[in-house]
């Protein structure tokens, strides 16, 4: 069998990778699992063969010649073709076009849909898993695979602008200061899960830690609604244990016993004065 | 700030192109005037924060892709560990992009960065820390892209070399091969 690439790549380049991308697409929906990883050298042989003449999507587990070629930046991992596990926004919406042009995609609108309706879906079921009740959370590193950071910048934003509405006076510092204070705390949290010994990755934490203000920003709009002080306080005690209940699992899980109140406390101070900054503004 | 209309040539992409630079220059564009005009820093802040987001998004997924074939991503594998992920597309196709294109992607994406630094620095000469705190963002996303870019660069460098090499070696024991399997 041959090694040479010219003579079994009938077609150009770019539609091969385009081709490849679809295929993968299809195997990995036939295969219903995350795809088969494959060994990730960029130049590994070719396929077989591609007919011409018949569908072009036959092939196989091979993994795909250098057209789309790609590399891992710690190496670990073998080129996952992307196509099944969509990632964060880019994949799919070229492999959804087999318009044979290359891997991107023809027009400016379709994709730009495509992937902002992905994006949006994917808001919400991170959402759905990190707040409400769900099986998943009990295996937290699986529950927030796709993190995202657009959900927690939302969060973020609205609760900054509730404040600021609710403000009557100094409506820019308060928003700056919610903004600053929620940004920079769940940096600091994250860090603080990490410094700990703890098994958790930047990112996903970061992201946790954002759908988690959901909660205090049903809360939040509530009390900018309802100008009654006890209704406030129960409110936000209501929206505070939700908050922090959705919390713990993830937080605790990735720490180890002894540690785990070390963990934990920060993440109920942040929430409990961020429960305050709510409280009080008048 | 006039890069949607640049003289003469042909671009490719205009749509994407125009689209890359809009959101970059409409977020610079109201912070700066936004400043002089009136007062209100949640709404500065909001909009643009918003803007810049929605130019992190829009370069990120769909001009990368489209005026110079690269991309990045991260993932979380089964193991639970986080992913860089960085793509890029053939030689051939590479050397079909339009340079025009790249230019403008590039150009623009480092001189943005720059003129978000040079807005920071303003900021921090008056003590204005409130909008440092918008400055910091913009500047966040914009870095994040060009770095997650640059990176596809190189790697797109390496990679083309590396094929190149491996492409030669393969051929020529193709053809010992082929001649071997005459014989």
């Amino acid at each position: 069998m041959s090694n040479s690439y010219s003579d079994s790549i009938p077609l150009n380049a770019s539609s091969q990778s385009d081709i490849d991308e679809i295929e993968n697409l299809i195997n990995a929906s036939v295969q219903s699992g995350p795809a088969t990883v494959l060994p990730a050298r960029p130049l590994s042989p070719p396929r077989a063969s591609i007919p011409v003449s018949t569908s072009p999507f036959i092939q196989s587990n091979i993994p795909p010649p250098p057209p789309l070629s790609s590399s891992s930046s710690n190496q670990k991992v073998p080129y996952v073709p992307d196509a099944p596990t969509p990632p964060p926004p880019v994949g799919n919406s070229s492999s959804i076009l087999a318009t044979g042009f290359g891997p991107t995609p023809n027009t400016l609108t379709e994709p730009v849909w495509d992937t902002v309706k992905r994006d949006l879906s994917r808001i919400v079921s991170n959402l759905k898993l990190v707040v409400f009740p769900n099986p998943f959370r009990e295996d937290p590193g699986k529950a927030l695979r796709d993190w995202d950071l657009w959900g927690p910048f939302f969060f973020v934003v609205f609760l900054g602008l509730m404040l600021s509405w609710s403000a009557s006076v100094k409506k820019s510092e308060v928003f700056a200061v919610a903004f600053a204070l929620l940004a920079a705390g769940a940096v600091i949290l994250t860090l603080n899960v990490l410094l700990l010994g703890g098994h958790i990755i930047f990112f996903q934490s970061l992201s946790l830690l954002g759908y988690c203000l959901f909660p205090l920003d049903i809360g939040a709009l509530i009390c900018m609604l309802k100008d009654n002080v006890l209704v406030k306080l129960i409110v936000v005690c209501v929206t505070l244990a939700w908050s922090l209940w959705a919390a713990y699992p993830f937080i605790s899980s990735a720490v180890n016993l002894r540690r785990k109140a070390l963990a934990l406390y920060p993440v109920f101070l942040m929430y409990v004065s961020v429960g305050f900054l709510i409280i009080a503004i008048d | 700030m006039d890069f949607s209309q640049p003289p003469g040539e042909n671009y490719a992409n205009p749509k994407t192109c125009f689209f890359h630079v809009l959101f970059k220059a409409a977020a610079l564009a109201f912070y700066i005037l936004s400043a002089l005009f009136f007062n209100n820093f949640v709404v500065i802040f909001v909009v643009t924060v918003l803007l810049s987001a929605l130019d992190f998004w829009v370069v990120k997924n769909v001009s990368g892709r489209i005026l110079v074939g690269l991309r990045w991503w991260n993932e979380i594998n089964d193991l639970g560990e986080s992913v860089w992920r960085f793509e890029c597309l053939d030689q051939e196709s590479l050397a079909r992009m339009n340079k025009k294109d790249s230019w403008l992607f590039w150009w623009t994406l480092y001189l943005s960065a720059v003129f978000w630094i040079v807005l920071g620095i303003f900021s921090l000469i008056r003590f204005q820390a409130d909008f440092l705190l918008v400055v910091g963002v913009c500047l966040t996303l914009s870095i994040a892209n060009i770095v997650g870019f640059t990176k596809c660069r190189k790697d797109a460098k390496k990679q083309i070399q590396q094929f190149a090499s491996q492409t030669i070696a393969s051929r020529v024991s193709s053809t010992i091969q082929s001649a071997f399997s005459v014989i």
